[in-house]
C-alpha cells in the first residue's frame, strides 16, 4: 500500500510543484535554524566523562567573604575554586578511590642541546592519578607513579602537540626539557585528547585548549608558580612572598575525588563539612556551613557550561519551526483541498476514509522528509559558513558548532515527526468529507 | 461597514482563518522579542571603548632564562620599537583592554575601607600608556617619566599615582572634579590621580562596571609583559611583521607571543553577542517572509473558491473597490485576531525569557511596533490576491466553475 501512496504522492508533487516546493523550503528553513542552535547547544550539554561521570567528585566549599556572596546571581553557591590550604587537607583524605588536586601554570620550555626554538606551554600542575581519572590515553609511557608527587620528582608528560613542537613526534620517553631552570625528564605523551567541554576544568572557558605539559603539582609552591588561570582573593592580607600567598584566603586550586560507593560518597560528604567546621573554630570560613560536591553533570550545570543565550537561541529556533510548520499545515489543507476531487473519485470507488487519510499522512511525511534533510544540509552549511566567519577571531569555533552526525539524524527525525503531526489535521480533514461533496462543483 | 458577511464567510472556512492568525500570533511573539534581544545586543557591540581599537595590537614577550634583566630588556625594546615607522607609541602593559583577560580590584575612596567603593580593571603601564591606547584624558596628564616605578621584585602596594576613567572616578566621588583627589586599595595605600580618562572599556566586556579602569606607573617585574603598539590607519599589517622581525633579531633569548589585533580581540570578545544577534535577525526576516507567505497563500486560496460569489457580488453592483475593501478587511480581521493573540504570547515570551535567563524585561514600544508591522505586513501580502479579486468579471456568477 505504502508503494501505491508513494506513487500517487509522486502525481500529487507533479500536479502543483510550486506549492510542493515551497512546504519543502519552509521545512528545511525551520530545520536548518534548529540544526545551527541544536548543534551549538549539545554541544555545550554534552558530558564527555561518559559512565564515569557518576563517580567523579568536585568539591565546593564556602571559604568565602562574609558580607558578600560568591555568586551574586545565586547567593546559595559556593567558591567553584579552592585556597591552597584546603586543596591539601581535602586531598589528604584517605576516603576517595583517587583524588588529584590541580592548578593550571605554563612557562617557557626549552632544550638543552638547543634542538627547539623556546616555547611557551601552559602547563598542569597535578598529582599521578590524574591520567587515570580522566581515561587520559597515553602515545607513549605513562604517567608518572604516585612517588613522583612525594618528591617531588622533576618529571613531565607532554600533550601530543608538545612532543612535535618539542621532539618532532618521535617517542621522547626518558629524553629531558629544561623548565624554570630545572632538567624534567620526559615519563609520557598523550595520545589526542580533547574532551568537549573540558569538563574537568571550565574555569576558564569550557571550550579552552588543552594544556601543553603536566607536572607534579609539588613543584608549584617549591618553584613559586602562580597561576596562569583564575584567582580570586576577598580578604584584606598582607601578602609578601608566595608562601603568604599560598597561606591566604585567595582561591585558585580544583580537586577531584573518585568515589565509586554510595557510602564513600555519604562519608566524603561528612568529611567535607566536619573539616569545614573544625576550621571555623580556627577562624576560618566565616559564612554559613554550605558544602557542595557536585558529580560531573552537577559540575557542568554549576559552572553553566550551558549558557542562557544557548537556551534563548534552542527556544527562539523551535519557536521558528512551528511557524514554519503551521504555514505547512495551511498550505497542505489548501492543497489537499484543491485536489479534493480525485479523493472524492477513490472514495467513490470503495476506498475507505482510513485509505484517504493514510494517503495523505504519506504524502505530508514525504515532503517533510525531503524538507528535513534539505533542512539539515542547509544547516551544515550554515554551520560551515559561520565557522568560517567566526573562527577567524574565535579558535575554539569548531568546538563551539561541530558537525556531528547525530545532530542530523536527530533533525531529520524531528523534521518527519513534526511532518506528521503538521499533515495530521489536513489528512483527517479531507478523509471526513463526503465522497459527494468533492464531487461537485465549487 | 460590511463586517458581518466577512466574518461568516470567514467562518465557514475556519481552519486556514484559524492557522493564519495562529501564524501571526506566534510570529508577534518571535519578532517581538527577537527585535528586542538584537537591539541590545547591537547595541552592546557597538558602543565605543575609548581606545583607539582598530589601530592597535600587541602579544606577550616573555623571558625564560635566569637573571635575565627584564626591566632592561623593556627599556630597549620599547627604544626600538618608538623609533620604527608606522609606530604612533608603545607601551608595556600587563593586561590588554577588550581581551578578556584582566585583573580586577577594589579601590575607594577613603582611607580604612570607608567612603564609596568600586572595583577597576588595573593596567600597570609606562608613561606612553595612555598615547599608546589613544585614550583621551579630559583632566590632568599623562604621568610623567620619572613617576614610572620599574620595579624589581614582586610586590603588592601600589605606586602613589593613577590615571583613572571617569567611569571609575564618577563612582567614587559622583560629579566632584577627580582629579588631585586620593584613592586608596584595600590596605589603605593612598594613590592619587594625576588625569582622568573621558572614557575607557576594560577587559571584560561582559561586565556592567566596564568602564571603570585604572592606569598604574608600574613596569616589572617580569619574567613577562605584554607590549602594546598603535599605529596610523591602515599601517597595521606592516607593522606587526616589522616589531616580530625587528624584535626577534634584537635579542633570540626570550619568547615573542603571537601578535593580536585589538579589533581581533574585540570581535572574539563579543562574539556570543553577534552570534546571538545575527542569529535572532536571520530567524527575524524569515519569520516575517514566511507570515507574509501565509497570508498571501490563504487569500489566494480564498479569491480561487470564491470567484462565483465575487461575480454574483460584482453583478449585483459591487464596484472594483468594493471587492478589493473586502478582502482586505478579511485579512485585517484574521491579522488582527492573530495579533491579540500575539500580544499575549508576546509577553508571556518576553516574561519567561526575563526569568528564566537573566535577561532586560521587553519594552513595550516593541510590541507596539511589532503589532504595527504585523498589520501593515498583512495588508502588504492581501494585495495582490485582492486586486485579482477585482478583476473577477461579473459573468462568472452565471458560470460553473
Amino acid at each position: 500500500m505504502l508503494g501505491y501512496y508513494l506513487r500517487l504522492a509522486l502525481a500529487s508533487f507533479k500536479r502543483n510543484p510550486g506549492l510542493t516546493a515551497l512546504m519543502v523550503f519552509a521545512i528545511a528553513l525551520g530545520i536548518s535554524v534548529c540544526t545551527i542552535t541544536l548543534s551549538s547547544y549539545r554541544a555545550a550539554a554534552r558530558n564527555p566523562a561518559g559512565d564515569r561521570s557518576g563517580i567523579l567528585f568536585a568539591p565546593s566549599i564556602d571559604s568565602w567573604d562574609p558580607d558578600r556572596a560568591y555568586e551574586e546571581y545565586d547567593k546559595t553557591l559556593a567558591p567553584t575554586m579552592l585556597t591552597y590550604r584546603d586543596a591539601k587537607a581535602l586531598y589528604a583524605s584517605r576516603i576517595p578511590d583517587r583524588k588529584l588536586i590541580m592548578y593550571k601554570s605554563g612557562g617557557i620550555y626549552t632544550r638543552a642541546d638547543k634542538g627547539m626554538d623556546p616555547t611557551y606551554f601552559t602547563t598542569r600542575m597535578t598529582t599521578a592519578d590524574f591520567f587515570a581519572m580522566f581515561d587520559v590515553p597515553f602515545l607513549y609511557g605513562g604517567p608518572w607513579d604516585a612517588g613522583a608527587d612525594e618528591g617531588p620528582q622533576p618529571v613531565v608528560v607532554l600533550s601530543k602537540e608538545s612532543n612535535q613542537k618539542a621532539f618532532g613526534g618521535v617517542n621522547s620517553v626518558g629524553r629531558t626539557l629544561h623548565w624554570q631552570d630545572r632538567e624534567f625528564r620526559v615519563v609520557g605523551v598523550l595520545n589526542d585528547w580533547d574532551p568537549t567541554p573540558k569538563y574537568f576544568d571550565v574555569s576558564n572557558g569550557a571550550f579552552n585548549d588543552m594544556e601543553g605539559a603536566y607536572v607534579p603539582f609539588a613543584w608549584g609552591p617549591i618553584l613559586e608558580l602562580g597561576s596562569h588561570g583564575n584567582t580570586n582573593c576577598w580578604k584584606t592580607e598582607v601578602i609578601e612572598n608566595f608562601q603568604a600567598f599560598l597561606n591566604s584566603e585567595c582561591i585558585w586550586f580544583a580537586a577531584w575525588f573518585e568515589l565509586r560507593t554510595a557510602e564513600k560518597q555519604r562519608a566524603f560528604r561528612d568529611f567535607l563539612d566536619n573539616y569545614v567546621v573544625e576550621q571555623k573554630k580556627h577562624g576560618r570560613f566565616p559564612r554559613p556551613l554550605n558544602n557542595y560536591l557536585y558529580d560531573v553533570d552537577g559540575w557542568l550545570k554549576r559552572n553553566r557550561v550551558v549558557e542562557s543565550d544557548n537556551k534563548a537561541m534552542l527556544t527562539l529556533a523551535f519557536a521558528f519551526l512551528a511557524v514554519c510548520l503551521v504555514n505547512t499545515v495551511g498550505l497542505l489543507l489548501a492543497k489537499f483541498l484543491n485536489a479534493a476531487s480525485a479523493s472524492g473519485i477513490r472514495r467513490a470507488l470503495g476506498a475507505s476514509r482510513r485509505d484517504i487519510f493514510w494517503q495523505h499522512l504519506t504524502e505530508s511525511g514525504v515532503v517533510a522528509l525531503a524538507g528535513g534533510v534539505m533542512g539539515a544540509l542547509l544547516g551544515f552549511a550554515g554551520i560551515w559558513a559561520l565557522r568560517a566567519w567566526y573562527g577567524r577571531f574565535v579558535p575554539e569555533a569548531p568546538k563551539v558548532l561541530p558537525f556531528e552526525a547525530a545532530n542530523l539524524l536527530i533533525v531529520v527525525a524531528i523534521a518527519v515527526g513534526a511532518g506528521i503531526v503538521a499533515g495530521l489535521y489536513p489528512a483527517w480533514r479531507i478523509g471526513r468529507a463526503a465522497p459527494s461533496s468533492y464531487l461537485k462543483a465549487q | 461597514m460590511e463586517i458581518r458577511p466577512i466574518l461568516s464567510a470567514l467562518l465557514r472556512n475556519r481552519a486556514g482563518a484559524i492557522l493564519v492568525a495562529l501564524q501571526i500570533a506566534i510570529t508577534l511573539a518571535i519578532v517581538v522579542n527577537a527585535v528586542f534581544l538584537t537591539q541590545q545586543r547591537v547595541t552592546k557591540i557597538g558602543r565605543p571603548t575609548g581606545l583607539d581599537d582598530q589601530n592597535i595590537f600587541s602579544f606577550w614577550m616573555t623571558t625564560y632564562e635566569k637573571d635575565y634583566d627584564f626591566l632592561g630588556m623593556v627599556r630597549e625594546d620599547m627604544a626600538l620599537i618608538r623609533q620604527m615607522p608606522g609606530v604612533v607609541d608603545a607601551t608595556p602593559i600587563f593586561q590588554v583592554p577588550l581581551s578578556g583577560s584582566g585583573n580586577s580590584s577594589l579601590f575607594y575612596s577613603l582611607p580604612e575601607k570607608k567612603g564609596e567603593n568600586s572595583p577597576a580593571n588595573i593596567y600597570p603601564t609606562d608613561e606612553h600608556g595612555v598615547k599608546s591606547l589613544g585614550v583621551t584624558l579630559s583632566a590632568g596628564a599623562p604621568f610623567d617619566a620619572n613617576a614610572i616605578e620599574y620595579r624589581k621584585e614582586q610586590s603588592q602596594d601600589y605606586p602613589p599615582t593613577a590615571i583613572v576613567s571617569q567611569g571609575l572616578a564618577k563612582a567614587l566621588f559622583k560629579d566632584q572634579p577627580a582629579l588631585g583627589k586620593t584613592i586608596y586599595d584595600d590596605q589603605s595605600h593612598p594613590l592619587r590621580i594625576v588625569g582622568v580618562i573621558q572614557h575607557m572599556h576594560g577587559s571584560w566586556v561582559g561586565w556592567d562596571k566596564v568602564d571603570r579602569t585604572i592606569l598604574i606607573p608600574r613596569v616589572g617585574p617580569g619574567p613577562s609583559t605584554q607590549y602594546l603598539i598603535r599605529t596610523p590607519p591602515g599601517d597595521l599589517d606592516r607593522v606587526m611583521t616589522a616589531v616580530d622581525t625587528a624584535l626577534r633579531k634584537r635579542d633570540p633569548n626570550r619568547v615573542v607571543g603571537e601578535m593580536h589585533k585589538m579589533s581581533d580581540m574585540k570581535r572574539s570578545s563579543y562574539a556570543g553577542d553577534s552570534l546571538m544577534a545575527v542569529t535572532l535577525s536571520t530567524v527575524t526576516g524569515l519569520v516575517l517572509v514566511f507570515s507574509a507567505l501565509g497570508i498571501f497563500g490563504l487569500a489566494t486560496f480564498n479569491v480561487n473558491n470564491r470567484t462565483r460569489q465575487i461575480g454574483t457580488r460584482r453583478a449585483v453592483g459591487a464596484r472594483r473597490r468594493d471587492i478589493v475593501r473586502y478582502f482586505m478587511v478579511e485579512n485585517w480581521l484574521v491579522t488582527t485576531a492573530g495579533v491579540v493573540v500575539g500580544c499575549g504570547l508576546a509577553l508571556s515570551a518576553g516574561f519567561w525569557l526575563s526569568n528564566q535567563y537573566q535577561m532586560p524585561r521587553l519594552d513595550l514600544y516593541y510590541l507596539v511596533g511589532g503589532v504595527i508591522g504585523l498589520w501593515a505586513v498583512g495588508q502588504f501580502a492581501a494585495w495582490q490576491p485582492s486586486l485579482r479579486a477585482a478583476k473577477v468579471s461579473p459573468a462568472m456568477a452565471t458560470r460553473n466553475v
